[in-house]
Formats: C-alpha cells, sequence, structure tokens
C-alpha cells in the first residue's frame, strides 16, 4: 500500500468517522424537538380498577365426529381494590364466561368469584392478617407446580391450554392468612376450613365445594439466600393426609439465563384411585419442575422445563389403561385436569414468547408440552396485536398422538380461533 | 541534584494531579447522581412516549416506588404498571440484580434477567434512576461545550464510567456533567462489546423533593436512532418505603395509597 491510498484510507475513514457523528448530531437534534405524550392525571380510583370484555369465535376440528365444531365465547372479567383508610383494603375479582357450545351437564353461563377478601396490613407492610377468598397461589416453574397446593378443584372453566393464562381464571380458597416480612424473607401461614363437600353445578353458586371441601393449613418460609438466589419452604397438611412438604428455588444464572424449580413429597392415593372414586392406601411420592429460561438480545425468551409426578401412571400402567378401559383413561385425564395436577409420570415443556415480532406491539407466544411416557403432544401458539384499549389475537392449537395417548384421546385435534379483547 | 528533585516533583505532580483526578470524577458522578435521585425514599409517576421515525406508537405510565438499599446504597425500586388498562396493577421489583415481573392476576412472580427487563418499558427506569457511583467508576475525559436537551450550551465534565460491579446492565458510560451545578445533561451508555445501546438528555430542570431536577430524559435507541423514548417524571413525593417491600414476597400484597 502505498503513501497516497494510505492517505486516501485515512482521508475516507475520518470522512465516515465525522459524517457517523454529524448523522448522530442529527438523529440527536431531532429526537430532542419531540414532545411526550401530556402527563394523565390517573385517579387512584381509576388505579384500582380492571375490567375487560372478552370475545371468542373459532372452529374445532374433532376426533369423534366428522366435520368441525363452532365454539364461541364471552367473557367479562373484573377485579376492584377498595381502599379505608391506610391500613384496610377489600380485594373483589370476579369473571363471567358464556360458553357455546355448554359443556354437557354444566351451565352454559358460569360465574367464578376469584376472590373477595379483606386484607389489613400493619407495621408499614410489614404484617398482613387477610380473610376471605384469597387466590394463594405459589410455584416458579412455568406448567406444572408441585408447591402450589391450593391448585386442585380451582379451575370453573377451561378457557385456554397456555398454563400461565389458565391461572387467571382459578378460583380462591377462603381462608384465614397472616404473613410476617423483612428486609430479605417473610413467614406466612393459612388455614382454610371445609365449608362444603362436593362441588357445586350451578353456574353462578360460589362453589365452596370445589375449592374448601376440607380443612387445609400451610406454612411458608421464604428466604433470599445469595444476591441473586431465592427459596420457598413448605409445609403443607390436608385433613385425612400427612403433611406434604415442598421447596422452590429461583435463581440468576447469567446476565440472560434464569433457572426455577421446585419439588414436593407427600402420602396420597395414586392419581388413578383418586380418578376411579377408590379408597386406596397412601404412598409417598415426589413431584418436580425444573427449567431454565434464556432470552436474547432480540427480545425472545425460551423456557425449558421437565416434569414429573410420582403419583401419575407410569408409561407401562397408563399404556394397559388405554387398552383395556379408554373410559377410564378419559375419567383420568379429567381427574389430572381437576386437580390441576400432571397427567404424566414425565413431561416436557418448552414455552417462547417473543416481543414485537416483526412489528411493535405484536407478540408471539407459543409451547409444545410432550408426554415423555407415550410421545404424544400439544402444540399451541398465539400471534396477538395491542392496541391501546384493544387486543386482537389468532390462535391454533394441535394435538398429535396415538389414539390412546394423553393428547390424542381428546376430542379436540386442532382448534383454531379469534379472541378480542377490550380494555375499559 | 537537580535534575533529581526535578524529577520528584515531576512524579508527585502527576501523581498528585492523577489522584485530583480520580476523586473528583467521582465526587462530580456522586453529585450528579444525587440530582437525579432525591436522597430519601420518594414515589414519582413517570410517563413514556415512545416514537418511531418521528410519530407516537406508545404511551405508557407507571409510578416507581425507590429507596437506597442499607446494604450497598444502590437503589432499589417497585414499579407499579397504570397505563395501559391492559397492564394496569402489574408490577417490576429491581433491587440489585434482584428482579421480578408480578402480574395480579395470574399471582405469578417471575424472576427476571438483566436481558429479560431490557425487553420491557421499565427497561429504561435505570437511565434515569440508578445510581452510578455505586457501581461504576468515574474517570475525567476532558472538559466540552456542548448542546443540552433543551438546545442550551452547557460547559461540562466528560466523565467516562467503566463497571465496576457484576450485573449491571451497562458496561461504559459517558456522561457530561454541567461544571456550574453538577446537572447530568447527556450520558450515552454501552454495551460490552462497545456497541451504543442509548443516548440520554435530562431536560426540564424543575424543583422537586427540595432540588432542581429532570423532569424529562430523552433516551435514543443506539441501533436505531429513529426510535425515541421520552421519560416524563411528575408527582415526586416523599414517602415511607420500608425495606421488606423490595423482595418477591411482598408483589401480592403491595398496595400503596
Amino acid at each position: 500500500m502505498n503513501c497516497k491510498s494510505v492517505l486516501d484510507s485515512c482521508f475516507a475513514v475520518s470522512v465516515a468517522f465525522v459524517f457517523a457523528a454529524s448523522a448522530h448530531a442529527a438523529d440527536d437534534a431531532d429526537a430532542l424537538k419531540l414532545e411526550g405524550a401530556p402527563i394523565e392525571a390517573v385517579a387512584a380510583s381509576a388505579r384500582d380498577t380492571r375490567f375487560f370484555l372478552e370475545a371468542v369465535v373459532g372452529n374445532s376440528s374433532q376426533r369423534y365426529r366428522l366435520g368441525g365444531l363452532d365454539i364461541g365465547r364471552v367473557s367479562l372479567d373484573f377485579s376492584q381494590t377498595f381502599r379505608v383508610g391506610t391500613a384496610l383494603r377489600f380485594f373483589l375479582s370476579d369473571r363471567v364466561d358464556h360458553i357455546y357450545p355448554d359443556v354437557v351437564g354444566a351451565d352454559a353461563t358460569v360465574n367464578s368469584l376469584r376472590e373477595a377478601y379483606v386484607s389489613w396490613q400493619g407495621d408499614g407492610g410489614g404484617t398482613v392478617v387477610e380473610f376471605g377468598r384469597i387466590n394463594l397461589r405459589y410455584g416458579p416453574a412455568y406448567g406444572y407446580n408441585p408447591t402450589d397446593f391450593f391448585r386442585d378443584g380451582s379451575l370453573r372453566t377451561l378457557t385456554t391450554a397456555n398454563p400461565f393464562a389458565l391461572r387467571e381464571n382459578r378460583l380462591g380458597s377462603v381462608m384465614l392468612r397472616a404473613q410476617r416480612l423483612w428486609a430479605e424473607g417473610s413467614l406466612s401461614f393459612a388455614l382454610s376450613p371445609k365449608l362444603a363437600s362436593v362441588p357445586s353445578r350451578d353456574g353462578w353458586g360460589l362453589d365452596l365445594g370445589s375449592t374448601n371441601n376440607k380443612d387445609r393449613a400451610l406454612l411458608a418460609l421464604g428466604m433470599k439466600v445469595a444476591e441473586t438466589a431465592n427459596i420457598q419452604l413448605l409445609a403443607f397438611k390436608a385433613n385425612g393426609l400427612s403433611t406434604t412438604i415442598g421447596a422452590s428455588l429461583t435463581a440468576l444464572l447469567s446476565d440472560a439465563t434464569t433457572v426455577q424449580a421446585e419439588w414436593s413429597h407427600g402420602s396420597e392415593p395414586d392419581l388413578l384411585s383418586r380418578a376411579r372414586g377408590l379408597s386406596a392406601p397412601s404412598t409417598a411420592r415426589n413431584r418436580f419442575a425444573g427449567g431454565v429460561t434464556y432470552t436474547t438480545s432480540g427480545k425472545l425468551s425460551i423456557t425449558a422445563e421437565y416434569e414429573y409426578n410420582g403419583f401419575a401412571l407410569s408409561k407401562s400402567n397408563a399404556a394397559a389403561l388405554a387398552q383395556i378401559t379408554p373410559m377410564g383413561q378419559v375419567a383420568y385425564q379429567v381427574e389430572a385436569q381437576r386437580l390441576q395436577d400432571l397427567a404424566a409420570r414425565q413431561a416436557i415443556l418448552v414455552y417462547l414468547s417473543q416481543k414485537d415480532f416483526l412489528t411493535k406491539n405484536l407478540d408471539v407466544t407459543a409451547f409444545v408440552r410432550a408426554n415423555l411416557n407415550d410421545a404424544s403432544k400439544l402444540v399451541w401458539m398465539e400471534l396477538r396485536r395491542h392496541w391501546t384499549n384493544f387486543d386482537l389475537a389468532l390462535q391454533w392449537q394441535q394435538t398429535l398422538g396415538r389414539a390412546t395417548s394423553e393428547y390424542g384421546v381428546l376430542p379436540d385435534r386442532r382448534v383454531v380461533q379469534l379472541l378480542g379483547i377490550y380494555y375499559f | 541534584m537537580v535534575n533529581r528533585s526535578t524529577f520528584l516533583f515531576a512524579i508527585w505532580l502527576s501523581f498528585g494531579s492523577w489522584a485530583y483526578a480520580v476523586v473528583s470524577a467521582d465526587e462530580i458522578l456522586v453529585a450528579s447522581d444525587a440530582i437525579r435521585n432525591p436522597g430519601r425514599p420518594f414515589s414519582v409517576t413517570v410517563t413514556l412516549t415512545e416514537f418511531r421515525a418521528g410519530k407516537q406508537v406508545d404511551t405508557n405510565t407507571l409510578i416507581s416506588y425507590s429507596r437506597t438499599q442499607q446494604e450497598g446504597g444502590q437503589f432499589s425500586s417497585l414499579i407499579r404498571f397504570v397505563l395501559p388498562a391492559r397492564d394496569a396493577g402489574k408490577l417490576m421489583l429491581k433491587n440489585g440484580s434482584d428482579m421480578w415481573f408480578y402480574d395480579p392476576v395470574s399471582k405469578a412472580s417471575v424472576r427476571l434477567s438483566p436481558q429479560q427487563r431490557l425487553i420491557g418499558q421499565a427497561a429504561n427506569g435505570d437511565v434515569a434512576t440508578v445510581n452510578l457511583a455505586r457501581d461504576y467508576k468515574a474517570a475525567m475525559a476532558g472538559e466540552e461545550e456542548i448542546k443540552d436537551g433543551d438546545g442550551q450550551s452547557r460547559k461540562t465534565y466528560k466523565l467516562t464510567l467503566a463497571a465496576s460491579a457484576t450485573g449491571v446492565t451497562y458496561s461504559n458510560i459517558e456522561m457530561w456533567v454541567d461544571t456550574q451545578n453538577s446537572r447530568p445533561i447527556k450520558a450515552r451508555f454501552f454495551a460490552e462489546s462497545g456497541r451504543l445501546l442509548k443516548t440520554a438528555y435530562y431536560r426540564k430542570y424543575q424543583l422537586q423533593l427540595g432540588a432542581e431536577r429532570p423532569t424529562e430524559t430523552v433516551i435514543i435507541d443506539g441501533l436505531n436512532p429513529q426510535s425515541v423514548t421520552i421519560m416524563r417524571f411528575s408527582d415526586y413525593v416523599a414517602r415511607a418505603i420500608p425495606e421488606s417491600w423490595m423482595q418477591r414476597d411482598f408483589l401480592p400484597r403491595f398496595q400503596p395509597e
């Protein structure tokens, strides 16, 4: 390279540098001309209300009948916090779902009084005492929560297969709950009495028989054990069963990676015996879920989770059940769903979410659940566009597997639906 | 002898001026932090307006509750989303590297990685409210006259900040601080790779909680300068914020006045 070419290169680099600097300056000058949106005065009452209307239309391709089945749903969802003085709050959370076609034996319109409780906070929030119907939820895993001890019987309607969205519909249990918090931890105690014996089929009933059909108590200790690691230790006692213990952990592994795991160990009848209503002896088993979430710089979050339920049927027993009594298999699935338990002995979940996919305010969420025993799968995907007060979403769901498998036995082979949600 | 004395004097002078420069750069940064962040627990309403190519594409409102950690001195913040209605009541907690997102409807507390936090609107929060002096080592890079966010010429110290703590979002920062009053004027935030992530202008200074503080921050995306976010700060209120609020287990209980 001669001197001239070196000088030319230097000149080109200098020009490029000056050009880039002046381009930056021009960009900055343009940006500084912009004016932010006016500051909206938001009344405290408005901040305490959440109210939306959701309408769904779609079609389900069926396994056990010819042609598709038109499906639809309209839901009203309402939550409100009422404040009395500085220490007292009253929470109300309710949802009404009208489902088409209605489920055989159930009302087409179902009201779910999710929460209605009074909360007192003393000592600047250091002490909390609450009473009423409370949705008390534990567990950091994405798809299966062995330490979520109040999950069974909590869903009146199944409006989605997405485990995250499913949690939004669940009923709380009537309980007295107290919590003490300090700088890096908390201790809480919940006492939930038996108030009814059997679930209610009345669409407008409180359905205490689903959420409060036995006396239960839960003790939970939460602690920060390192700068980026938290644990929870739990002890749960239900009337007629021995104490179940549980633990969960979440930690930050790197700037882009988190890990979450939870485990419980207890003694109870196996899931098949519960589905058949048999009085089988209790056996001590484990439940576990553990996963890793990685987020790319392109706003894509990927979670891979392994799930284990020692009370579920083993691979050979599940296959035998499906061969001998197909209806028994269906009853087994229904019971697992009612208990919000894992029907498979082993399963995996891969969950993806991408914000601002291709364009601003367009999100993609997708997941695959796979039963490791029978290799059946549930695939779900959603494309959702946000506007200020309105969301429009397209959902697609497909079940794959042999006719005798967990997902292959379900009547819905493929579901495609369009959702519109208006936020008031 | 004279030569030796001159040599020692030169060493003393260079060491002394180096020490002076280091101390003064850090002091300037501390003073600049104190202007952005009130020295007591407070809440502030933040209105974020997002622009693409000059067009407004999104608006969000949130309330940030902040306090200084007893250990380490870093700010911890509990952010409550207010608008749009879809996000009302959702919470984000940042307590050092301990970051959580909480949805009151699903009752789910999800641990966030720094990369995940960058996805949301609150990602810009640490450009506005963070105690940089705690996590970065400052060095004086000279004095420059620059245009501030309001178009006025300002004589500034240019500081270069290198991360001295782990888990920080930005590896390096360039900061311009007014020589007259230690007001932050402009900052450029860099990734470890040297890539420019954001440029921030602090402007529209007003009296808030006993000091003149910037009530608007203009943030320009480093990769796409056409992507601009304006953060407006209003309703500063000094309030009691116990340290016990800054943890996951308090998120379901968080119901401030």
